[in-house]
């Protein structure tokens, strides 16, 4: 190895480990090292602090700035980031929380920070693109756009969210914070990204089908725990006439008239 | 050392940015330019903030209609031993494919290192073997952009014990191995200037001594932050918070009446204010360009 690779090896974890003595060798001058160690230091930590803010907003208003900061430390530590674009810095942010200790008693925060991520991720696709398009019936299918995530929740963190953003306290404390599936589904709209709960048989639907199953593979899928009575026109309007899907009518040649 | 040849990359680009000033364009004033088009010549952006697609890059698009863009990366880790990032670099190129910008530029520093990437310029000791290094780095990413691009000089905190040549040498032999211009911000000169007790002007002199005419291609200015330490030393901290100093004024005045206008670029980055503050900054440095536009830039290279 170089002697650049290696000084470069040893600051860079002196940095994150917050360890001046495995700097390589300084030059005095006037500034104390300690002070010119921690500014480069805290540079590296509030970029990353930041990044993860600005990632997961709706945790950030939740737990509150300073405990923010130490979740994110932790997190740097255990999942510093390998490249140099940090807009998608903290995919594995939910599922450290998972296993974060000081936030076992809040058993919901890492589905918000879940939430947050999928808007992260709408907001970064390219806007009105097709995902995929499924054959509906002869002549007629449904497309879903390339921005669609479908998200699996054990808790409300789509409502913990909408009451966090609006500042409601009211609408928070009314809050059922019981463990039950909830399924949502996230998407760009222009500069913005909308945030929509589904009932159960319109989310199992639109999981299998952004998990490329068939129409009719996804129907099948819903009809063992709901009757078609019931899940159908939940389907048709939270899927077929939600704002995400659009219905293509195909000639017979399959191109659009 | 192992010599290394001149780039094959490095071009003018057919779409320069004018030499009047600009203002650093970040996300919050995204919508005030989208929607009042304001009288600035250029604006400079932060790639790494509109790699891919989404919101962002989809404004930047619009905002490049009407303006012309620099690019300035921070995170091309260019003084990395363990070389540029493949990735990263195939994603700045796609972008200076779509929006064509007159400018791009990185910095004299590095972030990357054993699969690491700490977002920060982080200091390089003058070297041989850096310089080595660095110039295989920017000719690599000179070659892929198929183009010049300009590198910035930093500001110090610290030095290393085994650097073998000063700043400005460093700096002077870099741009004549790879023809890359100079990126010559001056904020980071009274910064690293007071980090290491020296005169910001003399600094800013050996920077001028020691670079090929012409290679200064654009001027930053920025704030700087000021932090008394116990021992009564005051430590500079390039925060990009504030206004530009009356030092950094008086510097930038000097070096345009001695090299002549060039593309300069009020940057602000931590508490952003409104628009109008930073137009109002920009106005101060175009008074500066157009009270110096009619000198001929003096011959300074050694």
């Amino acid at each position: 190895m170089s002697s650049l690779a290696s000084l470069q090896r040893r600051m860079s974890h002196a940095i994150l480990d917050g360890d001046i003595d495995s700097m390589p060798p300084l030059a005095r001058g006037p500034i104390p090292l300690e002070a010119a160690f921690e500014v480069h230091r805290n540079t590296v930590l509030g970029g990353l602090s930041n990044a993860l803010r600005l990632n997961f907003p709706t945790v950030d208003i939740l737990v509150g700035e300073a405990f923010f900061d130490q979740m994110a430390c932790a997190y740097i530590k255990a999942q510093p980031p390998r490249r140099a674009r940090l807009m998608g810095y903290g995919d594995g942010f939910p599922g450290f929380l998972d296993t974060y200790s000081l936030v076992d008693h809040l058993p919901y925060l890492s589905d918000v920070a879940a939430l947050d991520l999928a808007i992260d991720h709408a907001l970064v696709a390219r806007d009105e693109s097709v995902r995929r398009s499924v054959a509906i019936e002869p002549g007629i299918s449904l497309s879903l756009p390339v921005s669609l995530t479908g998200l699996g929740l054990s808790y409300p963190g789509d409502l913990i969210r909408a009451a966090l953003h609006s500042a409601d306290d009211q609408a928070l404390a009314a809050i059922d914070l019981t463990r039950q599936p909830r399924f949502i589904a996230i998407w760009r709209t222009g500069r913005q990204a909308a945030v929509r709960s589904l009932s159960p048989p319109a989310g199992v639907f639109l999981a299998r089908l952004l998990a490329n199953a068939t129409a009719e593979e996804a129907l099948a899928e819903v009809f063992t725990t709901t009757s078609p009575h019931v899940a159908l026109p939940a389907i048709q309007a939270e899927v077929f006439a939600a704002g995400f899907a659009r219905i293509d009518h195909t000639n017979s040649d399959g191109q659009t008239p | 050392m192992t010599p290394v040849p001149p780039s094959r990359g490095a071009a003018r680009s057919a779409d320069p940015i004018p030499a009047r000033a600009g203002i650093g364009l970040r996300f919050p004033h995204h919508d005030h330019v989208l929607a009042h088009k304001p009288d600035v010549p250029w604006f400079e952006v932060h790639p790494e903030n509109y790699l891919g697609f989404g919101v962002a890059a989809d404004d930047l698009e619009t905002i490049r209609r009407d303006f012309p863009l620099s690019l300035h990366a921070t995170g091309l880790s260019l003084g990395s031993a363990d070389g540029i990032d493949a990735e990263h670099l195939g994603d700045i190129a796609e972008l200076c494919r779509r929006i064509q910008p007159g400018l791009v530029s990185d910095h004299l520093s590095w972030s990357f290192a054993d699969n690491l990437h700490l977002p920060d310029l982080l200091p390089l000791p003058y070297t041989l073997e850096t310089l080595a290094v660095i110039a295989g780095n920017v000719d690599r990413v000179q070659t892929a952009l198929g183009r010049q691009i300009l590198i910035e000089n930093p500001s110090t905190y610290l030095a290393f014990a085994d650097s073998a040549l000063t700043e400005a040498q460093f700096l002077g032999e870099l741009t004549r191995m790879t023809g890359c211009g100079l990126l010559l911000d001056i904020n980071n000169v009274a910064v690293s200037a007071g980090n290491l007790g020296e005169a910001p002007a003399d600094r800013l002199d050996l920077l001028l001594e020691y670079l090929p005419a012409g290679a200064v291609g654009e001027i930053h200015l920025a704030g700087h932050a000021i932090r008394p330490l116990d021992s009564g030393v005051l430590l500079r901290i390039d925060d990009h918070g504030s206004p530009v100093s009356p030092e950094v004024w008086l510097l930038f005045r000097n070096l345009v009446e001695c090299i002549g206008p060039r593309p300069t670029l009020i940057e602000w980055d931590t508490d952003i204010p409104a628009f109008d503050v930073l137009w109002g900054e920009q106005a101060t440095a175009q008074s500066v360009l157009d009270a110096c536009a009619w000198r001929p830039a003096r011959v300074f290279a050694r």
